[in-house]
């Protein structure tokens, strides 16, 4: 099969976007122009259009993506109503006196909440509003500040439940399901994005301890830390800590103990985060527009790309495109090993211009299904692509994460401070990463009880 | 261009009315299946077009607001009136032949649909799958209709600056 096409497409694909055009636009609309060429050439079949409406329908009726919308609604509702800045003035009161409490508040706050809106940007942005203000106020260095920001801020793609994790799981399953079927099994056992979320729990955890542990170390060690506020009245502190995390645990414990489905927690929590938001006083006619406006442009945005990326696979695929994958995988020296070496590379490279969505919609039904063929496990898989796009995000000098926090840094901390405080954090996702590798049983145990 | 951009916020507002209806269906399944014991497939399917319209109608609504992410890395580099050729060029190549696309190819597949008052394939489920499959090529046209006005906007920039 030649790779002619599928290489100019993608090639096309990533120059048309480097122009700044809308990514979903630009997907479709690139695809479009090489069917028609690949039409009058004769290398596709204009016929393949037939599926499109089938696949399109396909996104609007999927019941697990209706989790979006629903979790998009609670994470805004969260962010909007204070609910989550109360949260973060509560827990860094919690921590009261001790060396770098605030710090690791921050870490504690950005692993919960950040978890249920997704978008690395929207969270970085919202956490460095939220944050950085008061670390600066309380007198911590720069880089450490900034490097706790950015880092916690991408860490809810990680920890569920997480959106991102909902896309990846429902991708992840297709593409299980395309090689077991391609290796002549025909019930293959699904994967959902249950699993996925089981699967996150003891990494998420991991890699949340391993930046507490960093941060109680520079706690004490070099520079020390400031202490924390001292302590507040203990019932509204009980009452801004305990209500969201009793509703983040209700969500993710309904979901793993399969008392309900994701979609149907995502209801009740973003319904529990309008009931918070209602006994805080913070809801009103103005507020719930305001959420619902909000909701609607990232869920169109979200939806818009998996359109888009749908338009383009199907395109590519037409071209033979999934065929010369797998043949450029199965000639990978280092066998499988090789492969996976290759696309987690190529899923760096590409975190520094893509959001997780685009890359899960685009790049993932491509190569997975090859590298599932090859004997991975989809779970494992799932969750190192999610850390590799994690750390991608925050690698300096293009990681997306760093480039929102520039934006709403104020100017007397230098860029320099931004990237030199990241630098510790990537070495820790770096280090899961490995531990990973060596014990697969992290990310495989958990599901496998479920 | 001002009455496109009218109806597309029109639209945006109805829209935006989905979500708290939605969350409040989802919320009271899941009540209703431990309180009552009760199921309701057509309660799980008015989430499902509630859904359905929120992601096809409110495509225009988030082009009007510029909602849809972009690659910004390079393109901050560039001038106010290279950024305007850009968006025109993408206007005129990407988004008016994938909208219009969108709709040809979906028409004979909603067609088919209408012949047959397609209903639900769930015993007890809503009988209007052909207006849920009619959303593809309306949700298309509402972005085509915004895309129109998007093109002359750029153009009235365009102008400006030169």
């Amino acid at each position: 099969m030649s790779g002619t096409y599928p290489l100019l497409m993608f090639a096309a694909v990533f120059a048309a976007l480097l122009v700044g055009y809308p990514v979903a636009l630009t997907l479709a609309g690139v695809a479009l122009l090489f069917a028609a060429l690949g039409a009058a050439t004769g290398a596709f079949n204009p016929g393949d259009f037939g599926f499109l409406p089938g696949r399109l329908f396909g996104i609007l009726n999927n019941q697990t993506l209706i989790a979006v919308p629903l979790f998009v609604f609670m994470g805004v509702t969260l962010e909007k109503t204070r609910i989550a800045e109360d949260l973060l003035a509560a827990l860094s009161a919690a921590l009261g006196r001790a060396r770098g409490g605030l710090a690791i508040a921050v870490v504690l706050v950005g692993a919960l909440l950040a978890a249920s809106t997704g978008i690395v940007g929207a969270t970085v942005v919202t956490l460095g509003l939220l944050a950085l203000p008061s670390m600066q106020r309380a007198g911590y260095p720069h880089d450490l500040a900034t490097g706790t920001v950015a880092a916690t801020g991408t860490l809810g793609q990680i920890i569920p439940p997480s959106i991102a994790l909902v896309l990846l799981g429902d991708v992840i399953s297709n593409a299980y399901q395309q090689a077991q079927l391609s290796a002549g099994v025909f019930s293959p056992k699904p994967v959902s994005v249950a699993d996925l979320f089981a699967g996150a729990i003891l990494p998420g955890l991991i890699l949340v301890a391993l930046y507490l542990a960093w941060l109680m170390y520079r706690a004490r060690a070099g520079a020390s830390l400031p202490r924390g506020e001292p302590r507040r009245s203990d019932v509204s502190l009980l009452r801004s800590l305990f209500a969201p995390l009793a509703l983040i645990f209700a969500v993710l414990g309904s979901i793993l103990f399969g008392l309900a489905t994701p979609t149907e927690a995502a209801g009740v929590g973003a319904a529990g985060a309008l009931l918070l938001a209602g006994i805080g006083g913070n809801l009103n006619v103005t507020a719930l527009r305001d959420i619902s406006d909000s909701t609607l442009k990232t869920t169109a945005m979200v939806f818009f790309i998996l359109i888009g990326a749908s338009i383009f696979s199907l395109v590519f695929r037409g071209f033979g495109g999934d065929e010369w994958v797998h043949a450029l995988f199965e000639g990978m020296p280092g066998g499988k090993w090789g492969a996976l070496a290759i696309v987690m590379l190529v899923v760096f490279l590409l975190g520094f211009m893509l959001d997780f969505i685009e890359i899960t919609f685009v790049v993932v039904p491509i190569v997975a299904p090859a590298l599932l063929a090859m004997g991975f496990d989809p779970v494992w898989l799932g969750i190192m692509l999610a850390i590799n796009l994690q750390t991608s995000f925050l690698t300096p000098p293009f990681g997306f994460a760093l480039f929102y926090l520039r934006g709403v840094t104020p100017d007397e901390i230098p860029t320099s401070a931004i990237y030199s405080g990241v630098v510790p954090f990537i070495a820790l996702q770096l280090l899961l990463l490995v531990l990973l590798i060596l014990w697969p049983a992290l990310a495989t145990h958990l599901p496998a009880l479920l | 261009m001002h009455a496109i951009d009218a109806i597309t916020q029109a639209v945006g507002r109805v829209l935006a009315i989905c979500f708290p209806i939605m969350v409040l269906l989802t919320a009271g399944i899941v009540a209703a299946r431990y309180l009552f014991d009760a199921g309701a497939i057509a309660v799980q399917e008015a989430v499902m077009y509630l859904h359905a319209a929120t992601v096809m109608l409110g495509l225009g609504y988030a082009l009007r607001h510029d909602a849809h992410v972009r690659v910004d890395v390079l393109a901050n580099r560039l001038g106010p009136r290279a950024r305007a050729a850009v968006e025109l060029a993408g206007h005129l190549l990407f988004l008016l032949p994938v909208t219009v696309a969108v709709i040809w190819f979906c028409w004979d597949y909603v067609a088919a649909s209408w012949r047959i008052r397609e209903g639900s394939p769930e015993v007890g489920g809503i009988p209007g799958v052909f207006l849920l499959k009619t959303l593809l090529p309306l949700g298309a046209a509402l972005l085509l209709l915004q895309g129109v006005a998007e093109t002359l906007r750029t153009l009235t920039k365009l102008r400006t600056l030169r």
